[in-house]
């Protein structure tokens, strides 16, 4: 670790940073003045999202690779640990599954296991690797579920209850994670239209979900409240109102 | 963020283009238009005296209103950011100008530097669906600056520039609005003791009230721009409705503000105190049970007050009290005349 490489800017990684809400998120942080560490499957996705952000002041690392793997994982703690800091972490690269959704009565056991592995797995121990770096800083966790984890949708039952296990691991986590300073939170951040949603429903028409940048306000709002406060808690992006827990 | 609104026509009367004090009328003295549900009649604010009842409870908004239009400049040249809404210490959403009747959007670039009120700021983001508001980043107090250098937001309705004493109510505590909570501007020290002797009862909320300028700007018919908000529901206001309806008394809004406040306090359990943003949109199609009266003044055709109103009394009343109000001369704008509402079952 070389100290001219220690931040100075606050830091956030995310992952699944190529497109969609995690590149929304990604412009905002740089916009905010966060250094930011990038992860998506694609290269070449991935560098295209990094780019437009670097014209920003802050710094832009991007790590390739999927973020199940144990490889990507020990990638994103060494930058982690070789810039020295640790703010925010977003957890938002997600398995949708087969397109078209299979029935649950239908659903093949290694496509589950792919979308638990990523989807809770992947979040849990990337949180646990990088568990010291955000002690350190007092930092956020940031989980995104799904308003699948709670609708029961035909379809949906895969992706709903991996990210139904994700809310509970975040629940959970803020619990045991309240005297360290760490906070969690997990967020739905409602339909939207992405590449994802529109894998869900292959050949329809999905132009009347709002863009990804619809979750902005509510992103502005979160990230500056008292994170000891919203720990612990599943606040929905688009919902009529965001209210401070008591 | 627009929202479809369930656009009906209105009458419209003239503005007010100057507080009431420079029209040579108390500020406590201007007009009063009392809606019930079979009949409209004129009063005086005063009157407020004896057409509330002892035991009813007025809630009111607490939140005093910023100098939150200040002086930019950038690479495109000098213009003006009214700051809309506080989203931290160094976030904001603001409105860049050209000026009063000048509105947005401003040709700024993606993250364009711009000073605001001599504070560096950064363009973070533009608002979704409402290009006419950014987020802006301050390398600096805005709070701050705003003291030395802000200017209430004014349109291009208003005569000229009015200190910002014009633009506080009574009840002002709390700074945070962009734009005066304006239904309580009438009330004076002495109008609030008189109502007290009489047996009223008042409980605050707080609602910091962004740019209004959206409401009067060339959006899609049938649609309106909603934004989220700051409020707080306290217990004390909770706790005020909760005796004023054991003992019968009518709680009624003053202002469109508090009747957001409280329908955002309120979930299927009845209302309890609450803190946060809101965005909540009241319309004939959401319609709002938290009240028996609303105080407010007259709104713009098609703005998302007067959805709110016609989801309180419905399309037909409205449109009716509103011809009554054109046709008397009742004054519109922040600066004019008021209007009582009450419900169906308790007028």
């Amino acid at each position: 670790m070389t100290s001219n490489e220690q931040a100075a800017n606050p830091v956030a990684l995310v992952t699944g940073a190529s497109r969609g809400l995690g590149s929304v998120l990604a412009r905002f942080l740089s916009g905010e003045g966060f250094d930011l560490i990038l992860n998506a499957r694609g290269r070449e996705s991935l560098d295209a999202s990094a780019k437009e952000l670097t014209r920003g002041t802050g710094r832009v690392q991007t790590i390739p690779g999927d973020v199940s793997q144990p490889a990507t994982q020990f990638a994103l703690k060494e930058t982690v640990d070789r810039w020295g800091r640790l703010d925010l972490l977003f957890n938002n690269a997600s398995e949708l599954g087969p397109s078209p959704l299979p029935r649950l009565s239908d659903f093949r056991a290694e496509e589950m296991e792919r979308i638990f592995r990523v989807n809770v797995l992947a979040p849990l121990t990337l949180t646990q690797r990088l568990l010291p770096a955000l002690i350190a800083q007092r930092g956020q966790v940031v989980n995104i579920s799904s308003d699948a984890a709670v609708g029961g949708y035909p379809g949906w039952g895969g992706y709903g209850a991996s990210k139904a296990a994700l809310d509970l691991v975040s629940l959970t986590l803020a619990h045991e994670l309240k005297d360290l300073g760490v906070s969690v939170v997990s967020v739905d951040p409602g339909d939207m239209r992405t590449t994802m949603h529109q894998s869900a429903y292959p050949g329809e028409d999905i132009s009347d979900r709002p863009s990804p940048e619809v979750t902005l306000p509510f992103w502005a709002w979160l990230l500056n409240q008292d994170p000891a406060r919203t720990s612990g808690h599943r606040f929905r992006a688009q919902a009529d109102r965001w209210e401070v827990p008591e | 963020m627009m929202t479809a609104s369930s656009a009906f026509p209105v009458a419209v009367g003239p503005g007010a283009d100057r507080p009431p004090e420079e029209r040579g009328v108390e500020r406590d003295g201007v007009r009063l238009l009392v809606s019930s549900p079979n009949e409209e009649r004129e009063h005086v604010f005063p009157d407020l005296v004896d057409l509330l009842r002892p035991g009813d409870l007025l809630v009111v908004n607490e939140s005093a209103t910023l100098p939150a239009s200040l002086p930019a400049r950038a690479e495109i040249g000098d213009f003006r950011v009214n700051l809309s809404t506080p989203y931290g210490p160094g976030l904001w959403v603001g409105e860049p100008r050209w000026g009063p009747s000048r509105p947005g959007p401003l040709p700024l670039d993606a993250h364009a530097r711009i000073e605001v009120g001599g504070v560096p700021c950064t363009l973070v983001a533009g608002f979704p669906g409402i290009p006419r508001l950014v987020f802006l980043r301050a390398d600096g107090n805005l709070q701050e600056a705003m003291q030395r250098l802000g200017q209430p937001i004014r349109y291009g309705y208003a005569a000229r520039e009015f200190p910002l004493e014009a633009y506080q109510t009574a009840f002002a505590r709390v700074p945070g609005s962009a734009e005066m909570p304006s239904a309580s501007r009438p009330f004076t020290s002495r109008l609030v003791d008189r109502l007290r002797s009489a047996g009223v009862e008042f409980a605050p909320i707080v609602l910091h009230a962004g740019v209004s300028s959206l409401e009067f700007g060339d959006f899609p018919p049938g649609t309106v721009p909603v934004f989220p908000e700051p409020f707080e529901v306290p217990t004390t206001a909770v706790e005020a409705i909760e005796r004023a309806r054991s003992r019968g008394g009518r709680v009624i809004a003053v202002g469109t503000t508090v009747v957001r406040a409280l329908e955002s306090a309120t979930d299927t359990c009845g209302l309890r105190p609450a803190r946060g943003f809101t965005r909540v949109y009241l319309s004939p199609q959401r319609p709002i049970r938290s009240i028996d009266g609303l105080l407010t003044g007259f709104h713009e055709a098609q703005s998302t007050h007067l959805a709110l109103l016609a989801g309180f009394v419905g399309v037909p009343r409205l449109q009716r009290a509103y011809e009554f109000a054109a046709r008397a001369g009742f004054l519109w704008h922040e600066f004019g005349d008021s209007h009582l509402l009450l419900s169906d079952r308790t007028a």
